[in-house]
C-alpha cells in the first residue's frame, strides 16, 4: 500500500505537493475515495487524502454563496445548508457513500439537476487549489459575476486532480423548494421515451430531473421529477401526463421521489460486475444510442439524464462480449457528435481499440506540463494524449 | 513578476506590413489607408490606439493564414467584433493588425433537434434570437448592447445581460468553439454534447479577451422562450429602500429572471431620451422581471409587490403587454446611450459585491462623486450585485481630466474589492482595468494565469497588452502587487 498523507491545512498539503514534485513521487488525490473506479488503477508512490481540510469557511445566507473546504463530504454541507433552508443545487453520485465537494469538482460530477440548475461549471464561483511548485492559487472569486482574467474554475473541473489539489471552493446556492413532484411512464421503445422526455425539455417546465431508463424486463421507463412553487410543479405533471398519453402511456405518480432517483443516480455504485460506459451526446443522438447500446448487449441497462444528454450503460449480459460491446459504445458516440469513457470496468486488464486523445489535445499536455512539470499527480488518470 | 512586457516588440509595422498582407490575402480584405484606419482606433471604452492594418478576413482560412503570417513577423493579432466593448479590448494597443469579422457574419446552423446553433464570430447577438424566435427558442446572453454586439465578442468577454440573473452568463451558453491559435494553427474545441472529455478548454478560453486565440466559430446552446413573463417596476424614495428590496427579494426564495435597478439621475436622462414611463421623483427605480410557465407568475408577482411595498415602493406599475414590457425594457437598455443628454463623455465601472453589501457600496459610489466633484449615475444588474456607475465628464478638458475620472473610478472599484468582489462583471478587464488586477489577484494567481496564456499563445502574439499588468503603464501597482 502506497503512503497516505493527510494535511491539515491547505500549506501543508502545498508544501507536500512541492516536496513529492521535488522527489518525483508519483501522487494519487483522494477525498471520500468514491471514484476510485475511475481511470487506471496503477498504484501511485504516495495518497493525499483531503480529509483534514474540512468544514465550511463562509456562508452568508443572504448573499446566497457558500465557501467549503475541498475536503468537506457533500452530505456534511447539504445539512448544514438545509438548517438555513438551503441547498447547492448539485445531486451527484456518491454522495451516500462520502462524495466530497472537491471530488465532485475534480470529477464534473452532476446529476440529474444540471438542466434545471446547471452543473457544477455553472454553480463553482471560486477555487482555490495547491499546486506542485508549493504554491496556492485562487481562481474566480465569491461573488456571483467576475470576469476579471482567465475563468481558471473551468480549468479545475472535470481534471481528475491532474493540474492540482482542489484546497476551497464557493459556490452559488439556492433556496430550497417547498414542492417537489415526480411521476413515472413506461414505454415499449427508446424512441417513444426520449420522445416524450424531448416534448418535456421543450417547454419551459424546467424539471429537477428527466430520466429514461431501460429496465431489466427491457422496456423504457422515463421518471420526471419537478421542484419549486406548487403552481408550476403541478403544471410540470399535467403536461408529462399529457406527453405520455400521446404516445399510448400512463403516467404514475411517485409517492417518494428520492427513493426512485436515488437508485438511477447510483447505476455505477450498483454496476458489480461488467462495464459502465458514459457518454455525452448531443440530445437527438441519445435514442440512436440507448438503441446501439441495447444491440451491444441484449441486458444492458441504461440510465439517461434526457435532458442534458448524459448516458450511462451498464453492460453485464454477455461476459464473452463485454470488451468488443464498450468498445461499440465509445465508437457510436463519437460518431453521434459526443464523447465517452469507461466509468467503470470489472475486467482487470481492459485493452480497447477505441478511444485515444480528445480534440485539442495538444493544449491539454501543453497545461498539464505547465502546472505539473514533473508529471506527478494522478499520472493514471491522465487522459490529454 | 507576472507581466507582459510593454515594448512594442520588434516586427513588421506600418505601411510595408499592410502592403504584405494586400499581397497575401488580396487587396478587398485588407484596409490601409489612414482613414479607414482611423474608425479602428476605438471601441466602446475611452483608450485609443491606431492599427497598422485592418484584416476583413471571409472565412477560418483567411484567419489561419493571417495568424501564420503574423506568427512569422511578429505582429500582434487584436480580433474586433462590433466595438462595443467597454474595457478596450479591440484597441491595438501595441499597434499590429486588428481583425474585423464584419464579413463572418453568417449563422451556420438552427439545431432545433439539439437545441444549439453553429455561428461566425461576426454575427450580430440579437440576430441570433432572432431567427431561432420562430422555432420557439432564444439565446439566453443579452447584452443592453445586444443590437449590435457580436457573439465573438460575447465569447471573448463572457458577456453578462439582463436576464443573467437565473440564466447565466455568456460561458453557461458555450459549448463548442473552433479557435485559430497565434501560430496559425486551427483547433475545434467541444461541440453540440453538453461536454467532452478531457480538459474544459471551451470554459477556460471564454472570457479570455481575444488574449489567448481567435474564436472562428461558435456552438451555442438555444433555450426555449419562457411561455410568459411578468414585468414589474417599481419607484423608491431612495436608493437604500429599493437595495434593500434587492435582499428581501432573494431572501424569501424567490429568484427572478432579472433584477434591475436605476437611480434618479439615470430615469431622469433615459425620459428625456426614450420615455420609457419612469417616474422621474423617485430615488431609485427596480425592474423585476419572472418568466417560465404561466401557472404561479401571478402568486410569484404578488409577493415581489408585497415587499416592495413593506420597503415603502411609492409606485409599482406592472406590464401588461408585450408593448408596455418593451417601453420598460426599452428604458434600461437604452440608458448608457441616454447618458449623452447629461455628458459629452462617460466612463463606465463594473465592479460586482455580494448583493448584501449594496447599501454599503452605492453609499460609497455617491461620496466618491461628490468628493471628486463628478456625476455619477447609476444603473445596473442588481440582483447579481453587478454595479455600472456612470462618471460623467467632459474628455474636451484634457488628459488630467480623464485621470481624474480614471482615479474615481479606482477608488470604486477598491470598495468593491474590500467587502469581498471583482473588479469586473462583465465587460473585461481589457487595457482599462489591467492595472487594477493585482487589487484581486495575487502575484501567484495571475503567474497560473500567465501558465494559460503561455499555453495558447507562446509567441504572446494574441491581443498583446490587455488582462495581464504591464510594467511601463502599471509600475506603481506592480511594486505592490502582494496583496
Amino acid at each position: 500500500m502506497p503512503r497516505a498523507e493527510r494535511p491539515a491545512t491547505p500549506q501543508a498539503c502545498a508544501e507536500l505537493l512541492r516536496a513529492w514534485s521535488d522527489g518525483r513521487r508519483t501522487v494519487r488525490v483522494r477525498g471520500g475515495g468514491t471514484k476510485d473506479h475511475l481511470g487506471m488503477r496503477a498504484e501511485t508512490d504516495v495518497v493525499l487524502e483531503t480529509a483534514g481540510l474540512d468544514g465550511i469557511v463562509d456562508h452568508v445566507p443572504e448573499d446566497l454563496t457558500v465557501t467549503v473546504c475541498a475536503g468537506m463530504p457533500f452530505a456534511a454541507l447539504r445539512d448544514a445548508l438545509a438548517r438555513h433552508g438551503q441547498f447547492l443545487p448539485l445531486d451527484p453520485p456518491h454522495v451516500v457513500r462520502g462524495a466530497t465537494v472537491g471530488g465532485i469538482i475534480a470529477a464534473n460530477s452532476n446529476g440529474f439537476g444540471r438542466f434545471r440548475y446547471g452543473s457544477v461549471r455553472d454553480l463553482l464561483l471560486g477555487v482555490r487549489a495547491a499546486l506542485p511548485d508549493g504554491t496556492i492559487a485562487r481562481a474566480g472569486g465569491r461573488v456571483v459575476k467576475n470576469v476579471a482574467g482567465y475563468d481558471l474554475n473551468k480549468l479545475f473541473i472535470g481534471s481528475f486532480g491532474t493540474l492540482g489539489v482542489l484546497v476551497e471552493a464557493t459556490f452559488k446556492i439556492l433556496p430550497l423548494p417547498p414542492v417537489t413532484r415526480a411521476a413515472e411512464a413506461t414505454f415499449a421503445t427508446a424512441g417513444d421515451a426520449f420522445g416524450a422526455a424531448d416534448a418535456i425539455v421543450r417547454t419551459s417546465l424546467r424539471p429537477t430531473a428527466l430520466v429514461v431508463e431501460r429496465t431489466d424486463d427491457r422496456r423504457w421507463r422515463v421518471v420526471i421529477a419537478a421542484a419549486g412553487e406548487r403552481a408550476p410543479v403541478d403544471r410540470a405533471s399535467a403536461e408529462f401526463t399529457r406527453v405520455c398519453a400521446a404516445r399510448g402511456a400512463t403516467a404514475e405518480p411517485i409517492v417518494d421521489p428520492d427513493a426512485a432517483l436515488g437508485p438511477l443516480r447510483e447505476i455505477v455504485d450498483s454496476a458489480a460486475d461488467g462495464i459502465v460506459v458514459r457518454a455525452a451526446l448531443p440530445l437527438s443522438a441519445q435514442p440512436a444510442f440507448a438503441d446501439a447500446a441495447a444491440r451491444a448487449d441484449r441486458g444492458a441497462r441504461v440510465v439517461a439524464d434526457a435532458a442534458s444528454g448524459i448516458a450511462n450503460v451498464h453492460l453485464r449480459e454477455d461476459r464473452a462480449g463485454l470488451v468488443a460491446a464498450a468498445d461499440a459504445l465509445l465508437a457510436n458516440a463519437r460518431v453521434l457528435g459526443g464523447s465517452a469513457r469507461i466509468e467503470r470496468s470489472t475486467i482487470a486488464d481492459l485493452e480497447l481499440s477505441v478511444g485515444g486523445a480528445p480534440s485539442g489535445a495538444f493544449l491539454m499536455r501543453r497545461l498539464k506540463d505547465a502546472f505539473d512539470p514533473q508529471g506527478i499527480l494522478e499520472p493514471a488518470r491522465v487522459t490529454v494524449g | 513578476m507576472t507581466a507582459a512586457p510593454a515594448i512594442v516588440r520588434a516586427g513588421l509595422r506600418g505601411p510595408e506590413l499592410a502592403g504584405a498582407l494586400r499581397d497575401l490575402l488580396g487587396n478587398e480584405k485588407v484596409l490601409w489607408a489612414r482613414e479607414d484606419l482611423l474608425l479602428y482606433e476605438y471601441d466602446g471604452a475611452i483608450d485609443i490606439a491606431t492599427p497598422d492594418a485592418v484584416v476583413l478576413p471571409n472565412d477560418t482560412a483567411d484567419v489561419a493564414k493571417l495568424a501564420r503570417f503574423c506568427a512569422e513577423h511578429g505582429v500582434p493579432l487584436v480580433p474586433r467584433g462590433a466595438g462595443t466593448g467597454l474595457s478596450g479590448g479591440a484597441i491595438p494597443v501595441e499597434g499590429g493588425v486588428v481583425i474585423s469579422f464584419a464579413r463572418m457574419s453568417r449563422i451556420l446552423e438552427i439545431d432545433v433537434p439539439n437545441l444549439r446553433a453553429v455561428v461566425q464570430p461576426g454575427l450580430v447577438n440579437l440576430h441570433l434570437s432572432t431567427a431561432a424566435a420562430p422555432y420557439g427558442l432564444h439565446f439566453v446572453p443579452d447584452p443592453s448592447s445586444q443590437k449590435a454586439c457580436t457573439i465573438g465578442g460575447n465569447v471573448a468577454e463572457n458577456s453578462g445581460g439582463p436576464h443573467t440573473l437565473a440564466y447565466g452568463v455568456t460561458t453557461n451558453h458555450v459549448t463548442g468553439l473552433e479557435l485559430v491559435l497565434s501560430d496559425g494553427t486551427v483547433v475545434r474545441l467541444g461541440g453540440k454534447a453538453i461536454e467532452y472529455e478531457g480538459y474544459d478548454l471551451v470554459g477556460t478560453f471564454v472570457g479570455s479577451e481575444g488574449t489567448l486565440g481567435i474564436v472562428t466559430e461558435i456552438t451555442v446552446k438555444l433555450t426555449p422562450l419562457p411561455e410568459d413573463k411578468r414585468t414589474l417596476m417599481a419607484a423608491f424614495p431612495t436608493m437604500d429602500d429599493a437595495s434593500s428590496t434587492v435582499s428581501a427579494i432573494i431572501g424569501a426564495g424567490i429568484v427572478p429572471s432579472a433584477i434591475e435597478m436605476m437611480d434618479q439621475l439615470s430615469t431622469q436622462a433615459v425620459e428625456a431620451s426614450v420615455g420609457a414611463g419612469y417616474p422621474l421623483d423617485a430615488g431609485g427605480i427596480l425592474l423585476v422581471e419572472v418568466d417560465g410557465v404561466r401557472d404561479g407568475l401571478d402568486d410569484l408577482m404578488q409577493r415581489i409587490e408585497t415587499i416592495c411595498r413593506a420597503a415603502h415602493a411609492q409606485e409599482l406599475r406592472i406590464a401588461t403587454t408585450a408593448l408596455e414590457r418593451d417601453k420598460l425594457w426599452a428604458g434600461r437598455k437604452g440608458a448608457f446611450a441616454a447618458m449623452g443628454r447629461l455628458a459629452s463623455d462617460y466612463y463606465v465601472q463594473d465592479g460586482v459585491i455580494p448583493r448584501t453589501k449594496l447599501p454599503e457600496v452605492l453609499r460609497h459610489v455617491i461620496d466618491v462623486g461628490r468628493r471628486y466633484d463628478l456625476r455619477i449615475a447609476n444603473v445596473f444588474h442588481a440582483g447579481d450585485g453587478n454595479l455600472h456607475p456612470l462618471i460623467m465628464f467632459d474628455g474636451s478638458k484634457g488628459p488630467a481630466e480623464v485621470e481624474r475620472v480614471k482615479e474615481a473610478g479606482r477608488e470604486i472599484l477598491e470598495r468593491c474589492i474590500e467587502v469581498g468582489g471583482s473588479i469586473t462583471g462583465e465587460h473585461g478587464v481589457g487595457m482599462e482595468k489591467n492595472c487594477y488586477m493585482p487589487l484581486q489577484y495575487s502575484p501567484v494567481d495571475m503567474a497560473v494565469m500567465r501558465r494559460v496564456k503561455d499555453a495558447f499563445d507562446p509567441l504572446g502574439l494574441a491581443n498583446p497588452g490587455k488582462v495581464f499588468p504591464t510594467p511601463g503603464k502599471c509600475k506603481e501597482f506592480s511594486l505592490n502587487a502582494a496583496r
